[in-house]
């Protein structure tokens, strides 16, 4: 596949041609296998949308329609109308952008001194970093939930704020880290050699030269937070998040319903990570983001 | 923190020196050890906490655990999910990716779809995933329209249940796995294919002999934290499967929520540290001595 079909190298050697069976499999069937791919892969996203504005008799029947025929916004006004959405709305919108400014004040400080500490130490504590992420979700939630549980933290926005901690720093830290090694040391000698304490050179030089990359880390602690699902699932009993929300509805059977709420949590998650994309296509990113 | 520093004057100067440093970074630090380390060593407390007695340790949470059907379904399950669906994620990440690395018309649009699924919440996949495989869903929908008589039960629980599950998981994860490969492709330096082409090596040899060698590292890392989330895997499986499918992630969820049971809860959550770090652990080394090839 990776045999692109230049006509220099077919015309420098004509006489693999007849046995190079796999670079014209691979430029036949380039385009039907994309094709495939992508009717795979925007299908189901149309899917959701079709049926939050599906009339129920289009959907709720042995042959559902692959149209949309006659589009209806009831399911919609309902949803919209409801203090079933904007309760969990609030409280996943509360959550998420406190669990990120949270974050970046815990991470954005130590990512520094992490990235200015030795070799062998840098990469030992950056392991010690990712090695919590092996750590499965329902091993910590189920401590934090008995914990909680006598604390009276259960259902309530810092009781999962602490919850989505747990994940978002190791991960923020690892990607500061980064950041911050990109950002030479002499600014911030500059700084000190020029009067200022080293706390006002971070704050004054070095923070704000790594800006664009807190805030390309915080947008993705946004995300996991706003799509968490295990922790918030432990953690409330009365009231919920928004996935909690949507799951609610899905598990009643109410196809409309979900399908609205899963909407509304999914339009952040597109418009954040189309506007992330040139940073998830470095590579190191991608793997890091779960949602 | 140059704590590999000489440090003659004993250790209170190394603490002055450094008590800017420290202070920046002990909040994180006593963060992950008092919501990560703590939790993670009294959940495995209590798995070795006997309930009737209160003895510790005690492997009776384990026996009664082993002894529970729920639970050699759960572990096969998550095992199968795992070994499938890394098996054909991979496959298809790289086989994307390598289209990718290809000039075409549109290869800015389609990249960008492609990319689709990042921006759809795993919870949202599983809820739409459920619309497409309910009984009177969209695939049976196609089925029939393709000639099947009788619609498929994708959500009874066994194999076909299994396979519903890898392939949301599939479409959720592939594109993030081809970005990571897409990453190593691209660090490939072109001259190596030059040369090669001079050689007259065929499409086939240039996979085997100068792709996948150089992808190893980019191969690697993509098995490994796909295998972590794979082993960890909760949401997919709990909307579509519900409990005819169990996973040992929803397996210790309910015996919490349902049944109010911390000890095979946390049986069951320790169970999964040990295998991810059984595979983490055992690949690594494998990968390491270049003995395996990749799979």
């Amino acid at each position: 596949m990776s045999a692109t079909p230049q006509a220099p190298a077919g015309s420098r050697a004509p006489a693999t041609r007849d046995s190079d069976w796999l670079a014209t499999a691979s430029r036949i069937l380039f385009w039907p296998v994309m094709v495939l791919t992508l009717l795979l892969v925007t299908i189901p996203t149309y899917i959701l949308v079709k049926v939050s504005i599906s009339r129920p008799a289009e959907l709720l029947t042995q042959h559902p329609t692959f149209w949309i025929w006659q589009p209806t916004f009831k399911h919609w006004e309902g949803v919209l109308g409801s203090p079933e959405l904007w309760a969990p709305l609030w409280k996943s919108l509360a959550v998420a952008t406190l669990t990120t400014v949270v974050a970046v004040a815990i991470a954005a400080p130590a990512a520094y001194v992490i990235a200015r500490m030795p070799k062998s130490l840098r990469y030992t504590t950056i392991l010690g970093l990712l090695v919590t992420r092996m750590f499965p979700d329902v091993l910590i939630a189920l401590p934090v939930a008995v914990t909680f549980i006598k604390m009276g933290l259960l259902d309530t926005v810092p009781g999962l704020v602490l919850a989505h901690l747990i994940a978002n720093l190791p991960f923020l830290a690892w990607i500061l880290v980064g950041t911050f090694e990109m950002i030479p040391q002499a600014l911030e000698e500059a700084a000190t050699v020029d009067g200022c304490s080293r706390f006002e050179a971070l704050m004054r030089v070095v923070f704000p030269a790594a800006l664009p990359g807190i805030m390309v880390g915080a947008m993705f602690v946004w995300l996991n937070s706003w799509n968490e699902f295990t922790y918030a699932m432990y953690l409330s009993t009365a009231t919920k998040t928004l996935p909690l929300q949507t799951y609610f509805y899905q598990a009643k059977g109410s196809w409309f319903d979900s399908a609205a709420y899963a909407t509304v949590l999914t339009i952040p998650v597109v418009i954040i990570t189309f506007a992330l994309q040139r940073y998830l296509v470095s590579g190191s990113l991608s793997g890091a983001v779960k949602g | 923190m140059a704590i590999t520093a000489p440090a003659p004057a004993a250790g209170r100067s190394w603490l002055k020196r450094h008590a800017f440093d420290l202070a920046l970074v002990a909040p994180l630090v006593l963060y992950i050890v008092g919501f990560t380390l703590v939790p993670v060593l009294t959940s495995i407390g209590y798995s070795f906490v006997d309930p009737a007695t209160g003895a510790f340790p005690s492997l009776a949470n384990y026996a009664a655990m082993f002894r529970q059907s729920d639970f050699h379904e759960a572990l096969r399950n998550t095992l199968l999910i795992t070994a499938i669906g890394l098996t054909l994620e991979m496959g298809a990440a790289l086989i994307l990716a390598l289209m990718l690395t290809k000039e075409f018309r549109g290869q800015g649009v389609v990249r960008s779809l492609l990319l689709l699924p990042m921006g759809v919440p795993t919870l949202v996949s599983a809820v739409v995933m459920s619309y497409i495989f309910s009984l009177s869903g969209y695939a049976n929908e196609l089925l029939f329209r393709l000639g099947a008589t009788a619609p498929v039960v994708w959500t009874g629980g066994g194999l076909t249940t299994l396979l519903t599950v890898v392939f949301a998981d599939m479409w959720k994860v592939t594109p993030m796995v081809m970005l990571m490969l897409l990453a190593g492709l691209n660090a490939i330096p072109e001259e190596v294919y030059e040369a090669s082409d001079l050689d007259g090596a065929t499409a086939w040899q240039r996979f085997t002999l100068i792709t996948l060698p150089m992808l190893r590292p980019a191969i690697t890392m993509a098995l490994v934290l796909r295998a972590i989330d794979a082993f960890r895997i909760f949401d997919l499986t709990l909307v579509l499967g519900g409990k005819t499918t169990p996973v040992i992630a929803t397996y210790a969820y309910y015996e919490w929520s349902a049944y109010n049971n911390p000890y095979t809860s946390g049986a069951g959550a320790t169970v999964l540290l040990v295998m991810i770090l059984v595979f983490v652990l055992g690949y690594l080394r494998i990968a390491e001595r270049g003995q395996e090839d990749v799979g």
